[in-house]
C-alpha cells in the first residue's frame, strides 16, 4: 500500500546506473548548484557540500539503535544527526545589526542555490513540513534559503532499526516534495521525476524506461522496506487519541529517564523553536542573533513572573504532544516524519515509538 | 528584505509615570507600526544591547502609546534606567484584541489582577469615548497590597465615567487601607449583574483567572461571554518561535485574548 501512486508520474521509472547518477550530479553542479549530500565526517554521516559523487558513502552502512550509532562497511545508509533544516534554518545566525542610534543594518545574503543530493524520503517530507511551519508563515530567511532549492531524494530500500517512516506516511518511497528520486535496485539506478524541473533534467539524460520486471522488483523492494519501517501504531486518529492522555500521570513515568538535554529537538528535522538574543560589540553595535531553542530547556516556558512548565515531565509532554497532536491542529499535518533520529541520539535511548505506544495503552485502559 | 519581520520602529519616551515602587508607565511616541492598535494587543519593546520584551499596551493615543512595565526580569529591569527622550525599539502591534466592538449595548465587566489591569485599561478608555454605545461599566481590580495598586491617579476618572463602578481589593491591607481585603474573586458574589447582557474581560495571574472564571460561571455568565488574556513567553510575536504555545495555540498570534470556551480544554491543565 505504501507504493501507491503507481503508475508513475509523467515520465515513469527510467533506468540507468551509477554513471548516470554521476551525470545527474555533474549536471546540477554545472548548473550552479551547491550540492549538499551525505558524507562521512569522523564517525558520523553528515550533510555536507559534495564536490564529487565519489564522496557519497556508497559502501557504508549506519548501524542505529536507541542511543546508538556506528558506521560500518555495508551497502546502504540512512541518516546522521543533522538534517536539511541545518541549511534552511541555520542553528545560529545573525538577523541584523542594531546601531547605537537604533538604526538597523539589514543583511544582504547572496542568492543561495542548494541541491540536496541523496537525502531520504523522511527528510524530504521534513522540508514540506518546514515549508508550512516557517515558509508560509513568513520567515524571510527560510524563504531565502529555500527559494532555489533542488531536491534529489534517494528512496530508502533498507530502513534502519529506528526508522518508522511508513507509520508516519512519509516513506520509504518519496511521494511528493522532490524533483528527482533515485533507487538502488540490483546494481542499477531507477530514476523518477517529482516535478517539472525534474522531468526536464531526466529527459536530458535520455535514459530508457524500466521494463515490467524491474518495475515489479522496485515495488517489491519498497514494499519490503515499508514493512520494516513500521511502528506499532497507526497514524489514523493518533493525534486525537494521544491528547486524551493530556492529564495522565504517565508523563512522569515516561520522562523518568529523560535528562532534558534537548538532543532530540536538535536532531529533529522539524523542531523549529528558536530564540533571539543580543550579542553586543564594543564598537557600538549589537547583533540580533537567532539560535535553535529547545522546549526541554528550563527557560523555554519561563517568564519573569513564573514558570509554565517547571518540571521536566511537563516539558516532555509538550514535546511529544506537540509533534503528534497539537501540530495537527496547527498545521493540518503531524510534526514527526519517523526518521528515528531522536531515538538514536538520545543519550539514554528513550524510544519515541515506545513512548507513543505506552500513552496509547494508557488511553485504552483508562479512558472510558 | 531579510529580517524585515523583526524590524522595529524607533519610539521616543515622552513621559514616565511612576505607578508603584516597581511599576512605571512609559508614554511612547512612535510612528509607522503595523496597523491600528486595538485594546488588548501588545508590542515588543527593544532596549539596545539588552533584548526584547513583550509588553501590553495600556493606553492608546493617536501617535502615542503607553506601556506599563513591572521591573521583574532582565530586560524590564533595564527600563528603570530610562528617562524622557530616550529611544527604544517598538514593533507591533501583535496579537488579537478584546472583542469590544462585538459587544455593543452590553454591560462591560472588567476584572484585573495585579499588573493584569494594564491590558484592560484601553477598554475603559474605549467605553468612555463611546459611552452611549455600552451599558454599565464595572471594574474589579485587586492587588497584593495598597502599595501595589497601579493607575491610582486615574481611579477618580474611572469613577466619574457615567454609570460606572470601580471596586478595589487588596490581599493584605495596611493601616491606611479602608477598602475590601481579599482576593479579587471576593468582589464577585456581591455584584448586581444583568446576567443576560454582561460580557466579562479578565486578565491577571493564571490562578486568579482560573477562579475568577469559575465564580463568573457560578454567577450565571456563559463561558462564551468570558474573555481571558494569557501570558506566555513570547519571543517573536509572530507565531514562529514556538515559545508561547498552549496546546495547539500560539498565544502571540491566536491570542493573547481567548474566549473562555475556546481555551478551556487546555487552560487549567497542570503545566501545559
Amino acid at each position: 500500500m505504501h507504493t501507491r501512486g503507481l503508475p508513475l508520474k509523467k515520465l515513469g521509472l527510467v533506468i540507468g546506473d551509477w554513471r548516470d547518477l554521476e551525470r545527474l550530479f555533474k549536471y546540477l553542479k554545472d548548473s550552479g548548484y551547491r550540492i549538499i549530500g551525505p558524507k562521512v565526517d569522523g564517525n558520523v554521516i553528515k550533510l555536507k557540500e559534495l564536490k564529487s559523487l565519489r564522496e557519497f558513502p556508497k559502501q557504508i552502512s549506519d548501524h542505529q539503535a536507541p542511543g546508538y550509532y556506528r558506521l560500518e562497511e555495508g551497502d546502504f545508509f540512512r541518516n546522521g544527526d543533522d538534517s536539511p533544516k541545518k541549511y534552511l534554518f541555520p542553528p545560529k545566525m545573525e538577523i541584523f545589526k542594531v546601531n547605537r542610534d537604533l538604526s538597523i543594518s539589514f543583511r544582504e545574503i547572496e542568492k543561495v542555490k542548494i541541491a540536496f543530493f541523496g537525502i531520504k524520503s523522511c527528510d524530504t517530507a521534513s522540508i514540506t513540513i518546514m515549508d508550512k511551519v516557517l515558509g508560509e508563515r513568513g520567515d524571510s530567511f527560510y524563504k531565502h534559503f529555500r527559494k532555489e532549492l533542488f531536491i534529489v531524494t534517494e528512496n530508502c530500500i533498507k530502513p534502519g532499526e529506528n526508522c518508522f517512516c511508513s507509520s508516519m506516511g512519509t516513506g520509504p518511497r518519496v511521494q511528493s516534495g522532490f524533483d528527482i528520486s533515485f533507487t538502488r535496485i540490483d546494481g542499477k539506478i531507477l530514476f523518477e521525476a517529482g516535478s517539472e524541473r525534474g522531468v526536464k533534467i531526466l529527459e536530458k539524460l535520455k535514459l530508457p524506461h524500466a521494463n515490467a520486471k524491474l518495475k515489479k522488483k522496485f515495488i517489491e523492494v519498497l514494499e519490503k522496506a515499508a514493512e520494516k519501517a513500521k511502528a506499532n501504531f497507526e497514524k489514523r486518529f493518533l493525534a486525537e487519541k494521544l491528547e486524551l492522555a493530556i492529564e495522565s500521570p504517565i508523563w512522569k513515568e515516561l520522562a523518568e529517564k529523560c535528562l532534558g538535554c534537548g538532543n532530540c529537538t536538535m536532531v529533529c528535522p522539524t523542531c523549529f523553536c528558536f530564540d533571539i538574543y543580543d550579542e553586543v560589540f564594543l564598537d557600538e553595535y549589537s547583533k540580533r542573533v537567532r539560535y535553535w531553542d529547545s522546549c526541554f530547556t528550563y527557560k523555554h516556558a519561563e517568564v519573569a513572573g513564573g514558570h509554565f512548565r517547571p518540571e521536566l515531565w511537563a516539558r516532555y509532554r509538550q514535546w511529544l504532544l506537540h509533534k503528534f497532536s497539537y501540530w495537527k491542529r496547527q498545521f493540518d499535518m503531524l510534526g514527526c516524519v519517523g526518521c528515528g533520529r531522536c531515538i538514536t541520539w538520545c543519550p539514554v535511548g528513550i524510544d519515541i515509538r515506545k513512548a507513543v505506544e505506552k500513552v496509547l495503552k494508557w488511553v485504552d485502559e483508562n479512558v472510558r | 528584505m531579510l529580517g524585515k519581520e523583526y524590524e522595529f520602529k524607533i519610539g521616543i519616551i515622552k513621559k514616565i509615570r511612576e505607578e508603584t515602587y516597581n511599576v512605571s508607565t512609559f508614554h511612547i511616541e512612535v510612528e509607522g507600526l503595523n496597523g491600528e492598535v486595538k485594546p488588548g494587543q501588545f508590542n515588543i519593546l527593544y532596549l539596545f544591547g539588552g533584548g526584547e520584551v513583550p509588553i501590553s499596551i495600556s493606553e492608546i493615543g493617536r501617535r502615542r502609546l503607553a506601556h506599563t512595565v513591572r521591573f521583574t526580569g532582565t530586560i524590564t529591569n533595564m527600563f528603570r534606567e530610562l528617562t524622557v527622550n530616550d529611544k527604544i525599539g517598538v514593533r507591533g502591534p501583535y496579537g488579537n484584541h478584546w472583542p469590544i466592538e462585538e459587544h455593543q449595548n452590553e454591560d462591560i465587566l472588567i476584572i484585573g489582577g495585579g499588573i493584569g489591569i494594564a491590558p484592560l485599561k484601553p477598554i475603559i478608555q474605549y467605553v468612555k469615548e463611546k459611552r452611549s454605545k455600552y451599558g454599565k461599566l464595572i471594574i474589579l481590580y485587586g492587588a497584593r497590597t495598597p502599595k501595589d495598586l497601579i493607575f491610582k491617579s486615574e481611579f477618580e476618572e474611572f469613577r466619574k465615567i457615567r454609570d460606572s463602578e470601580l471596586h478595589l481589593t487588596v490581599d493584605r491591607g495596611d493601616e491606611k487601607w479602608k477598602g475590601n481585603i481579599g482576593v479579587v474573586t471576593t468582589l464577585i458574589p456581591p455584584l448586581k449583574l444583568n446576567i443576560e447582557n454582561t460580557v466579562a474581560f479578565v486578565c491577571g495571574p493564571e490562578i486568579m483567572m482560573y477562579y475568577t472564571v469559575k465564580d463568573l460561571v457560578k454567577k450565571g455568565i456563559p463561558e462564551t461571554k468570558i474573555y481571558i488574556s494569557l501570558e506566555r513567553r513570547m519571543r517573536c510575536g509572530i507565531g514562529l518561535c514556538g515559545h508561547c504555545q498552549i496546546g495547539p495555540y500560539f498565544v502571540c498570534k491566536d491570542g493573547p485574548v481567548f474566549p473562555y470556551w475556546k481555551i478551556k480544554e487546555y487552560f487549567g491543565v497542570k503545566w501545559i
